[in-house]
Parts: structure tokens; C-alpha cells; sequence
């Protein structure tokens, strides 16, 4: 059975009209997803700073806080700033706690992750999401955040925001190139409740198409290994976007064939491709197919619009994205656009 | 559903050589073809093995496809071995007929990134195949050595007996169950997909190369997360060769990381197995019924 179930809105009133507040194209019309939106945030809101994987020091972190501070914000700095326990940002233990404590605090409005790396998967099952549930936040960080990300779409509904994170912030705001500039912005749009509309380039491989659904997804080798987890990424229906750096491009086409094998290419209503920075081929290992030949191949059978090129990924043109949030990606030749609908 | 254990090999047999994924030439494929003919088997050479591709693999995926394809479905060949890993067979295996492999199931040789194939085959179809050392390991004089012994002697059906020196990590116990494994980094790979081993009541090998340290710790808590440790009879860890570090230290070695992962799960555990992608890989019959006794002196795995 493959039915199509149109899933209204529950509650969702602007203007005193109840309004589609998401759609989902649930394969047995069981799920109902409604998807939460954090309170954005308003001078004074509180943003905390924590280290849920990779280390980063108390100097590291400077030109983000004062960033921040200027938007108006009051940082609070977690435990896990300044520790370090090898690659992580302190134990096991220390990570878990520090993130439960900004989860459980009302008074933070949002938590912005220091950095990535690795280590989100080793706590987020012994995370405790029952405050947070009540009492959403916006969860911001990219990476191996995409770990947070799918956890908490996947299992509390609630939206949070893919983007750069504290160890991205420029040194110096006044020599930063522009792009950086606006990249940084775009989180404290997002955080501010503004509309998010983007466009990229438009890239001959780009399949046309207009296509809405809630935007998902984040770093491919962390959702791949994902699969078959409890923080599963479940893309029926939705704009997924993914992004890479330093694979060779053999296990980009292997992470793709996950993403097939598994289901998730099947019921997209479209596909975003950010940056790919690739790992070059070993001499006389020559994989003989670019990012572009990779991915239309897995989705020659369907026809949902695929954007190549999107500003996401490890690079500087990695702009905030809201993820669980309902978007519109439209394709033309000469347009390639997402942005944020209600 | 029996597993199904394929026919054993008479002498006179065809053994099928393939290449499903990476390239190889074929001069390295030699060592292997010889050693094959002085067991008495005929070698017959799949078109992979001396295509002229220009690129990473050896055909493209349809040459690799008809070719593994003819000789799954050519009566007269008793057994396929994969000339080497690489990349690839994941690109193919949708497309693969096992129809009338079904009906006269062969052994299926190779490990690395036939895991797919053997993870494949038993999830779905319940026949046995051989995780065993492939064409590159019969070279540098390595033809007569015991894994290449156990390849010969599990091909001719004469039951595996491993035994393996202790490991100050390893738990010992006794587990009885069917064995399933391979490629840590395939197998994950293989989750959620309809290639996806169940490991209930089974005992699981696992051996990687040149994966990251945090990589290898990433794959284990996806293979916990997704359940594969829940139920497992028992879990031999094999060969963790060339493990990559970061620029900044991870701080735990590859054994401490596996052991960090499973140590609390009552199942017996056995380390440094000679599974991997060195010449310590012995054969191995996934889907045979195996035991396996970790003692505190040697463990043993046994038919």
C-alpha cells in the first residue's frame, strides 16, 4: 500500500486561519509528523556554548561569543569548553552532561555546538529529551551534529539548525571575506525567526522540478551510519540535502548506494547536494565518475528536481539551514533557489 | 529455512575466477591460478580478469554483472573465486539473478568487499559461502601457507578447526551457532538494506583495514545501536590492520576500542583471530554451524 495521505495542520494559526502546517507522504498513512519550531530567539535570549564531540579551547571561542554578545545574546559557556579528553571535548560523561544541562535549562534558548569531529553518537542514547521536549530549543551545529539533528527529528519532532558553529566564526569580523560574513548572519537569521531563502548556482546536471516537503539530512557518513539505528533519518516525503569532505569518491558512491539501498531515495520529494570535498583518487585507482554521474545514477528512476552545488558543507559557503522545517526547492534552468515556506 | 551448504569439490572440478569490483591484472592472478590447477581443479577465467579497463574497477558494472552472472549460472563451474576486493559489488548485487544459483548453489570465495555478496547470499537465500583469502594472497611465496591450506581443505570438505593463541582481552565461554561476518565497514554499510545479516543466536567475525580509529568506534555502536550484539551467540574479532589515526590522537588503541564497545555483553569474545586483510585469514564458512570454546590458554573455533 502506498497511499498518500495528506496530513494537515494541528494548531498551527496565523491571522486566525488554520493553516497546512506540513504535509507528509506517510507510506501507511500512520505517521503524522508536526513538526515542532523552537521560540526564536529576542535580545537578552540566552545561547549556550557546548562541546558534545571535539575539543576547542576557551580561546577558540572568543570571536563567536563576542559575536554572539553582539547580536544581543548572553552566552552561557558549557563545562566542556576548555576540557579535553584526546580528540573529545572531555569525557563521555563530561560531554553528556554539559549537553543535558542546556538541554534541561529554561533558560537557554539555544544551544550552539563548538564544533564537530566525532563523539555525539558515543552520549546522544543516554541523552534525556524529556525537558527539552517540553520546552523546545533550537539545536545548532553541523557535521557530526548530524547526529543531534536526525536524532531529533527522527524521535522528538522538533526543528533545529544546520550550520557553521563556533570553531567557524572569523577571527576578525573586519577582515572576514563577505561570504563569511554572510554565512554567520544567516545563523542569526535563522535564530531570529527570518524567512530562510537561498540560491545556488545553477549547475547543468541540476533536474528541474518545484518540489516542497520539511528539509532533512546533513553529513552523508553520519547518516549513513545511522542506518537501522533509533536515529534513523526518515525522508519520506521530505527535501533531503547532503554533504561530505575528504572521502574518496568510491565510498561517496557506496554512502549513495546506502541512501538507495535503504529506501531513502525512493519517496524524496527532492534531492539538495551541498559540497563534496573530495579525497583525490590513489594513482592507478581511478574512480572515473564525478559527484555529479554518482548521484543522478542512484536517482535515474524517480523524478523528483536534484540541486547540485548548494552552499552546505565543509566550506565556506555553508549557510544555516532549518532542518524539520518546510521548504521549497525550485529548478529551472537559470534558478536553483530553497527557501522557507509555511 | 536449512541453510543450504553447496557441494564440496572433486578433483576434475571447475573453479571460476571473477573480478566484482576492483581491477587486477592478471599476471598477479597467477600464483593463484597454479596453485589452483596443482589441486587438481580446472580454472576457467571470467572476462573481468583480463579486461583492458582504464579505471578503478574491472569492467564496467555490467561487464562485472554478466560476468559474475555466466558463472553463477554455468553448471559446470563448482565454485567462484572473487579475484579481489575493492569497490564494487555493492553497484551490482540489486541486479544480480540467483535464480538458478539457488538451484545448485557453488561456493562463493573472497572476503573484503564480498562481504556484500556473502552477507547477500545467506540473509537471503540461506546458503553457505566461504570468506577465504583470494588471488593477491597466494603471491610472494605465500601459496603453501596454512590460510591458503585452509581455503584448499574447506573447498574439499574437510571440517575447519582453528585454533588461535589468547588475547588478554578476550571473555571466554562457549558458543554454538551459525557463523556470519566479514568486512566491519561493509557490514555496516549493509544495514537497513535487504543484504542486512540478522546475528541472533549466531557468531559474528568482524575485520576491517585501514579505517580510522574513530571510525572503527563509530561502526561498532552502529552495529550496537541497530542490534547486532543483543542476541549474538558469540563475536570473534580478527585483523584490525593499518588503522588510521587523526591529526589529533584518538588515545585508545583498536582493541581497546572494540573491547571498549562489547566488553559488557555476556557473549564469549575472542581477539586476534587470523581473519584480516594480512595472510593471517583463514577460511571460513559463513552460514556453517560452528563452535566456538574461548578458554583461557587458546580459543578454538571448530565445524
Amino acid at each position: 500500500m502506498d497511499r498518500k495521505t495528506f496530513l494537515g495542520a494541528t494548531g498551527a494559526l496565523i491571522g486566525g486561519f488554520t493553516i497546512p502546517f506540513n504535509k507528509s507522504f506517510a507510506k501507511d498513512g500512520s505517521e503524522v509528523i508536526t513538526i515542532k519550531k523552537p521560540p526564536y530567539l529576542q535580545k537578552g535570549s540566552v545561547v549556550g556554548v557546548t562541546a558534545p564531540a571535539g575539543f576547542i579551547t576557551h580561546e577558540e571561542i572568543q570571536p563567536a561569543v563576542q559575536v554572539m554578545q553582539s547580536w544581543g545574546y548572553d552566552i552561557v559557556v558549557g563545562d566542556t569548553i576548555g576540557k579535553k579528553d584526546f580528540t573529545y571535548g572531555g569525557t563521555d560523561d563530561e560531554r553528556l552532561s554539559d549537553l543535558q544541562k542546556m538541554l534541561d535549562d529554561p533558560k537557554i534558548a539555544a544551544i550552539m555546538c563548538a564544533r564537530g569531529g566525532y563523539g555525539s553518537i558515543r552520549i546522544v542514547d543516554r541523552l534525556n529529551w524529556t525537558r527539552f521536549k517540553q520546552k523546545p530549543k533550537w539545536v545548532i551545529g553541523f557535521s557530526d551534529i548530524t547526529v543531534l539533528h536526525s536524532h531529533i527529528h527522527r524521535n522528538l519532532k522538533i526543528a533545529s539548525i544546520h550550520s557553521k558553529m563556533i570553531n567557524s566564526f572569523p577571527d576578525d569580523w573586519n577582515t572576514a571575506q563577505p561570504v563569511q560574513i554572510e554565512t554567520i548572519i544567516s545563523i542569526q537569521d535563522a535564530l531570529t525567526g527570518k524567512k530562510m531563502s537561498y540560491s545556488a548556482s545553477p549547475n547543468p546536471r541540476n533536474r528541474q522540478g518545484v518540489a516542497e516537503g520539511l528539509l532533512v539530512g546533513g553529513n552523508l557518513k553520519t547518516l549513513e551510519t545511522l542506518s537501522g539505528t533509533v536515529s534513523d533519518i526518515n525522508t519520506d516525503g521530505k527535501i533531503l540535502f547532503v554533504e561530505d569532505t575528504g572521502e574518496y569518491l568510491y565510498s561517496i558512491d557506496r554512502m549513495f548506494w546506502n541512501l538507495k539501498r535503504t529506501g531513502k531515495l525512493k519517496n524524496l520529494a527532492a534531492l539538495v547536494v551541498g559540497g563534496f570535498r573530495v579525497k583525490p583518487d590513489d594513482p592507478g585507482e581511478e574512480f572515473g565518475k564525478t559527484i555529479e554521474e554518482i548521484v543522478m545514477e542512484k536517482v535515474n528512476g524517480y523524478k523528483y528536481p536534484v540541486c547540485f552545488d548548494f552552499p552546505v558543507g565543509h566550506q565556506v559557503n555553508n549557510f544555516a539551514l532549518k532542518c524539520g522545517v518546510k521548504h521549497r526547492l525550485t529548478i529551472k534552468e537559470n534558478e536553483a533557489s530553497l527557501s522557507e515556506i509555511l | 529455512m536449512k541453510v543450504t551448504i553447496p557441494p564440496y569439490l572433486q578433483k576434475g572440478d571447475t573453479i571460476g575466477i571473477v573480478a566484482p569490483a576492483g581491477f587486477m591484472p592478471i599476471e598477479k592472478m597467477q600464483t593463484c591460478i597454479e596453485t589452483l590447477d596443482s589441486w587438481g581443479y580446472n580454472v576457467h577465467m571470467g572476462a573481468t580478469t583480463h579486461s583492458n579497463s582504464e579505471n578503478y574497477f574491472s569492467g564496467t558494472d555490467e561487464e562485472r554483472l554478466n560476468d559474475l552472472q555466466q558463472m553463477l549460472d554455468d553448471r559446470n563451474v563448482k565454485a567462484i573465486l572473487c579475484a579481489r576486493g575493492g569497490y564494487g559489488t555493492s553497484r551490482i548485487i540489486d541486479d544480480i539473478s540467483f535464480k538458478k544459483f539457488r538451484k545448485h548453489p557453488k561456493w562463493i570465495i573472497g572476503f573484503s568487499d564480498i562481504t556484500v555478496l556473502h552477507a547477500h547470499i545467506f540473509s537471503r537465500y540461506k546458503i553457505a559461502s566461504l570468506h577465504a583469502p583470494m588471488a593477491a594472497a597466494f603471491n610472494d611465496g605465500e601459496f603453501d601457507n596454512q590460510y591458503i591450506h585452509s581455503l584448499k581443505d574447506a573447498l574439499s570438505g574437510i571440517p575447519s578447526h582453528y585454533e588461535c593463541a589468547p588475547h588478554a582481552f578476550n571473555k571466554t565461554g562457549e558458543a554454538k551457532g551459525e557463523l556470519v561476518g566479514g568486512n566491519l565497514s561493509l557490514l555496516a554499510h549493509l544495514i537497513g538494506t535487504k543484504s542486512d545479516i540478522k546475528t541472533k543466536d549466531r557468531i559474528l567475525f568482524l575485520e576491517d583495514v585501514g579505517e580510522y580509529l574513530y571510525n572503527v568506534d563509530r561502526l561498532l555502536l552502529q552495529l550496537k545501536r541497530s542490534g547486532k550484539f543483543d542476541k549474538l551467540a558469540g563475536l570473534i574479532i580478527g585483523g584490525f590492520t593499518e588503522s588510521k589515526d587523526t591529526e589529533r590522537p584518538f588515545g585508545k588503541s583498536i582493541y581497546d576500542i572494540i573491547y571498549e564497545q562489547v566488553g559488557d555483553y555476556h557473549f564469549p569474545i575472542c581477539f586476534g583471530f587470523p581473519v584480516s586483510h594480512d595472510k593471517e585469514n583463514y577460511a571460513l564458512k559463513i552460514g556453517v554451524e560452528f563452535q566456538l570454546q574461548v578458554q583461557s590458554e587458546k580459543a578454538i573455533l571448530w565445524e
